[in-house]
C-alpha cells in the first residue's frame, strides 16, 4: 500500500476542478481577443483536465484492488474475498465511484475530441471545448465537494475488512452493463457540445452535420448496447424470468435511446435535403438532457426501483443541471433561428421525407409515454397529493400500439422514394412486401394467435420483406452491370454503401427482437414446494427433484438442486441446476449473511426453461422453485447481435481520400 | 390546400391523438401509494395499492405447510398491518428490511401478489459492523 496515493487521488481531481475553470476563461478571452496563444492555452489546459481526471480514476482502481480499506468508498463496495474483476467493477458499483467514472468517460471522449480536431473546426472547436469542460466542471465539482470517493473512513475506525459487493452485481455483464450504459449516456455530452458550438459559432455547415452524425452513432451503440446487457443481466441473474419492467431507471435509459433514435434518422433528411435543421438541434438538447435527467432518477431517490441508491443531496443539482442546460440551449437556438432556415420544403404525403417525419413523431410520442408513465407518481403527488403508480399494465397497453406503428413504418419508410413516390412504383414496390405480410397473418392466424402476436408477425413478416427486396435489388443490380457472384455483390453492396445497408441490417435485428417480443405474450410458470423425489408438470414438460447437494466455495456456499426435465412422453430434455446461495456464510452476525438465487436455464430458440430455486427449508428437506417456460427469448438476443453489427457497419469510418 | 399545410396539420393530428392517448390510458391501470393509516381509515375493499414500509423484526412466520406461504407485520412507524404473501420471496426479504407490497385489503389484512425489496442499506454506508471495525486510538 502507497500511503500518499489517496492523497494524489484527491489532489488531482482538485487541480482537474481548478483546469476546467481555468479552461472555460481563458477559451472565453480568446473568443473575446482572438490571441491565438489563448486559445492553445485554454486547449492544453482542458488536455491537463482530462488527464487528471483519468489519473484521479486510476489510483481509485489501484486502491480498490489493493483493498485500502483507509478509503470509505473502498471499505463500503469491497471485501478482501472480491474476486478481481468485482473489485475493479466496484469503481462504478457505488455513488461517489460512479460519478468520477462519468467524468472519467468524458475526460476520454473529450481528449479524442480534442486531438482529432488539432488543426479543424477551428471556429467550432473553442466552444466545443468550453461547453465540454463545463459539463466536466459540474461533475468535478460533485466529486470534489459533494461525494468525494477519496474520502477516509470516519477516524477512530480502522476497517479489518470491507463489506463486500453485493452479490447481485457479482456478473460478468453487470461488470460490463454499467461501463456501457455510461458511455452511452456520457457520450451524448459531444454530439450536445458540437450542437451548441455550431449554433453559437454560426458554423452550421455540412462539417457540421458529418461530425454530430458519427458522434451520435458511437454513442447511441453504447447506449444500445448497454440497454440490452441491461436486460440480459435482469434475465440471467433477477430470477424474475423477464427482461424489462418498466422500471423507472431502465425508463430512464430508454428515453434518450428514443429521442436518439429519432434524431439518427431526421439527421439523414437534413444532411440530403437540408431540411428538419431546427428539429434536429432540438433532439440533441432534449437527448442530452434526457440523459443527464436520467442520471437525476437514478441519483435523487424520487423513485423507488430496485437501482437507486439512497436517496442523496444530489437529486436538485441534476435537476438544476438539467433546467440550465434546456433554458440556456433554447435561449441560443431562439437567437440563431434566422441561420436555421430549411433549404427545401416536403413536397409529398409519399415521400421518404415525409416517412422519416411521421417516424420522428412515433419515437418522440413513445419517449413521452415512457416520460408519462415514470413520472405519473410524481405528477399524482403534485396535483392530487396522493402518489398513484402505474406499472407495467400502462406501459405495455400504450407502447406496444406505439411500437408496431414504428415497425410499420420500418417498413414503408425505406420503400417511398426522395421529393414523392410515384403512382406507379407504389404498387411495383409495396405488392410483394405487403403479399409477404399477409401470408404471414393468414399462417400465424391458422396456427391459433390473434391481436397483438398476430401484428406483430404479420408486420414482421412484411419488413423483412422490405429488407429481402432492398437486398436483391441492390444484388442484381451489380449482377448485371459487373457480372459479380451473388456474394460477391452482396458484399460490395454494403460496402460500397454502408450507411444504408448497415440501416437495414440494424432494421432486420429489430424485426428479430419483435419476434422475441412476441414470445412474451405465451409465457407459463408455476411455483411450488417439493421434495426429493416429488415431479410436477409444465407446459409440457415434467420436472423431477432427484436431489439437493451441499458444496462450500471461496466467498459463499451453495445448495444445488439437481432437476430432471423431460417431455411428457418421456424423452429427456435436460438438467437444471439452479442453486441458492449464501454469500458472507461464515459471517457470525446471521443478518449479514446473504442469501441469493443463482438460476439455470436451459435455452433453444424455440424456448427457455428457466429455473430458480427461491427456498429451502432444512428441516422438512423441502425446497421451493419458480419454473418459467419463457418462449422465444432467444430471439431478442439474437436479435440484439444483429442490431449491434448493422451498426458497426454503418458507422464504420470511410477509407481517408488523399 | 397545400401539400406542406396537410403533412403539418396530418403530424399534429397523429401526435394530438397520441397524446391524448397516452395521458388517458392511465384509467384503470393506477395503483395509488398509501399510507398503512390511510389504508385502515378508508373504505379500500375493492381496489389495488402500493403500501411502502418495513418489517418488523421477528414478525416473519412462515406457514407449515407450505414454504412459499408467508406472512409478516408492515410497519411504519407505530401503524402496522399484517400482510400475506404466498409466492416466491426475493433473497433479500428479512427482519427490518424496506419493502413494497401490492394487492388488496380484506378485512384488515392485506393480501398482496407483488412483493418487492429494498435493501440497499447493507451494501450503503454502514460500516459500523462489530465484527468489521475495531476502536484505535486516537
Amino acid at each position: 500500500m502507497i500511503p500518499a496515493l489517496p492523497t494524489l487521488g484527491a489532489l488531482s481531481q482538485n487541480l482537474a476542478l481548478g483546469f476546467a475553470v481555468i479552461t472555460i476563461i481563458v477559451l472565453l478571452a480568446y473568443l473575446r481577443k482572438g490571441d491565438t496563444r489563448l486559445f492553445i492555452t485554454g486547449q492544453r489546459s482542458a488536455l491537463l483536465v482530462s488527464w487528471l481526471t483519468i489519473l484521479s480514476t486510476v489510483i481509485l482502481a489501484f486502491e480498490l484492488i489493493n483493498s485500502n480499506f483507509n478509503l470509505a468508498y473502498v471499505a463500503q463496495y469491497t471485501s478482501r474475498a472480491t474476486p478481481l474483476l468485482y473489485k475493479i467493477s466496484a469503481l462504478w458499483a457505488g455513488q461517489a465511484g460512479s460519478l468520477l467514472f462519468w467524468v472519467f468517460i468524458l475526460a476520454v471522449y473529450g481528449l479524442i475530441v480534442i486531438y482529432q480536431n488539432r488543426d479543424r473546426n477551428r471556429i467550432m472547436m473553442p466552444w466545443v471545448i468550453i461547453i465540454i469542460t463545463g459539463v466536466e466542471l459540474f461533475f468535478l465539482f460533485m466529486t470534489n465537494f459533494i461525494t468525494n470517493p477519496f474520502a477516509p473512513v470516519d477516524p477512530g475506525i480502522v476497517v479489518r475488512d470491507g463489506n463486500g459487493l453485493n452479490p447481485l452485481l457479482q456478473n460478468v455483464t453487470m461488470a460490463i452493463h454499467p461501463p456501457t450504459l455510461y458511455l452511452g449516456y456520457v457520450g451524448f455530452a459531444v454530439p450536445f457540445a458540437f450542437a451548441m458550438a455550431a449554433l453559437i459559432s454560426g458554423d452550421t455547415t455540412a462539417a457540421w452535420i458529418r461530425l454530430v452524425r458519427r458522434w451520435t452513432l458511437v454513442t447511441w451503440l453504447a447506449l444500445s448496447i448497454g440497454i440490452i446487457l441491461g436486460a440480459w443481466w435482469a434475465y440471467q441473474e433477477l430470477g424474475w424470468g423477464g427482461y424489462w419492467a418498466w422500471d423507472p431507471v431502465e425508463n430512464a435509459s430508454f428515453m434518450p435511446w428514443l429521442t436518439a433514435t429519432a434524431f439518427i434518422h431526421s439527421i439523414i433528411i437534413q444532411e440530403k435535403r437540408s431540411m428538419l435543421k431546427v428539429w434536429n438541434m432540438v433532439l440533441i438538447i432534449v437527448t442530452f438532457a434526457l440523459s443527464i435527467f436520467g442520471t437525476f432518477l437514478t441519483r435523487s431517490g424520487v423513485m423507488s426501483s430496485v437501482h437507486s441508491f439512497t436517496a442523496s443531496s444530489l437529486g436538485p443539482l441534476f435537476l438544476g443541471f438539467v433546467f440550465l442546460i434546456l433554458i440556456v440551449s433554447t435561449l441560443v437556438l431562439i437567437k440563431r433561428l434566422p441561420l436555421m432556415r430549411a433549404e427545401n420544403r416536403i413536397e409529398s404525403f409519399l415521400s421518404r421525407e415525409s416517412g422519416f417525419l411521421f417516424n420522428n413523431v412515433v419515437f418522440i410520442v413513445m419517449c413521452f409515454a415512457v416520460f408519462w408513465g415514470t413520472m405519473f407518481p410524481v405528477l399524482t403527488e403534485a396535483v392530487r397529493g396522493t402518489k398513484i403508480t402505474v406499472g407495467p399494465p400502462f406501459f405495455n397497453q400504450v407502447n406496444i400500439p406505439i411500437g408496431l406503428v414504428l415497425l410499420l413504418l420500418t417498413g414503408i419508410g425505406p420503400l417511398l422514394a426522395w421529393r414523392q413516390t410515384p403512382r406507379a412504383s407504389l404498387v411495383k414496390q409495396f405488392s410483394i412486401p405487403l403479399l409477404a405480410g399477409l401470408v404471414t397473418a393468414l399462417m400465424v392466424y391458422i396456427f391459433g394467435l390473434r391481436g397483438y402476436p398476430l401484428a406483430s408477425l404479420a408486420l414482421a413478416g412484411f419488413v423483412l420483406a422490405t429488407i429481402v427486396l432492398e437486398f436483391s435489388r441492390g444484388i442484381r443490380v451489380r449482377h448485371r452491370k459487373f457480372g459479380e457472384a451473388i456474394p460477391a455483390a452482396f458484399w460490395k453492396i454494403i460496402r460500397k454503401n454502408r450507411h444504408r445497408y448497415g440501416g437495414y441490417i440494424v432494421h432486420f435485428g429489430v424485426v428479430l427482437m419483435f419476434v422475441g417480443f412476441v414470445g412474451k405474450a405465451f409465457d407459463q410458470d408455476i411455483e411450488t414446494v417439493v421434495k426429493a423425489g416429488d415431479k410436477f408438470h409444465l407446459a409440457g414438460y415434467e420436472f423431477e427433484l432427484k436431489q439437493i447437494s451441499t458444496e462450500e466455495r471461496s466467498n459463499h456456499a451453495a445448495w444445488i438442486a439437481d432437476l430432471a426435465v423431460k417431455r411428457v412422453d418421456g424423452e429427456f430434455v435436460t438438467r437444471l441446476f439452479p442453486e441458492k446461495r449464501i454469500y458472507f456464510h461464515r459471517d457470525p452476525d446471521e443478518h449479514r449473511r446473504q442469501p441469493h438465487s443463482e438460476l439455470d436455464i436451459h435455452t433453444t430458440m424455440k424456448e427457455d426453461i428457466y429455473s430458480v430455486f427461491t427456498g429451502i427449508d432444512t428441516e422438512k428437506q423441502a425446497a421451493s422453485f419458480k419454473i418459467m417456460v419463457n418462449p422465444l427469448v432467444n430471439w431478442v438476443w439474437l436479435g440484439g447481435y444483429i442490431f449491434v453489427l448493422g451498426t458497426l457497419i454503418a458507422m464504420w469510418p470511410n477509407r481517408r481520400r488523399k | 390546400m397545400k401539400n406542406r399545410s396537410k403533412i403539418a396539420v396530418a403530424v399534429v393530428i397523429v401526435a394530438a391523438l397520441f397524446l391524448l392517448w397516452i395521458t388517458t390510458g392511465t384509467k384503470g391501470k393506477e395503483v395509488p401509494y398509501v399510507s398503512v393509516a390511510e389504508l385502515l381509515e378508508g373504505d379500500f375493499s375493492q381496489d389495488r395499492f402500493r403500501l411502502g414500509g418495513n418489517v418488523r423484526a421477528g414478525t416473519i412466520n412462515i406457514s407449515e405447510e407450505n414454504l412459499l406461504d408467508v406472512e409478516f407485520v408492515l410497519e411504519q412507524g407505530e401503524e402496522g398491518i399484517v400482510v400475506h404473501y404466498n409466492k416466491t420471496r426475493p433473497d433479500l426479504f428479512e427482519d427490518g428490511c424496506e419493502v413494497i407490497v401490492e394487492g388488496k385489503l380484506i378485512s384488515g389484512e392485506f393480501y398482496a401478489d407483488n412483493l418487492m425489496t429494498k435493501c440497499a442499506s447493507r451494501y450503503e454506508g454502514d460500516l459500523r459492523n462489530a465484527e468489521n471495525y475495531e476502536l484505535g486510538e486516537i
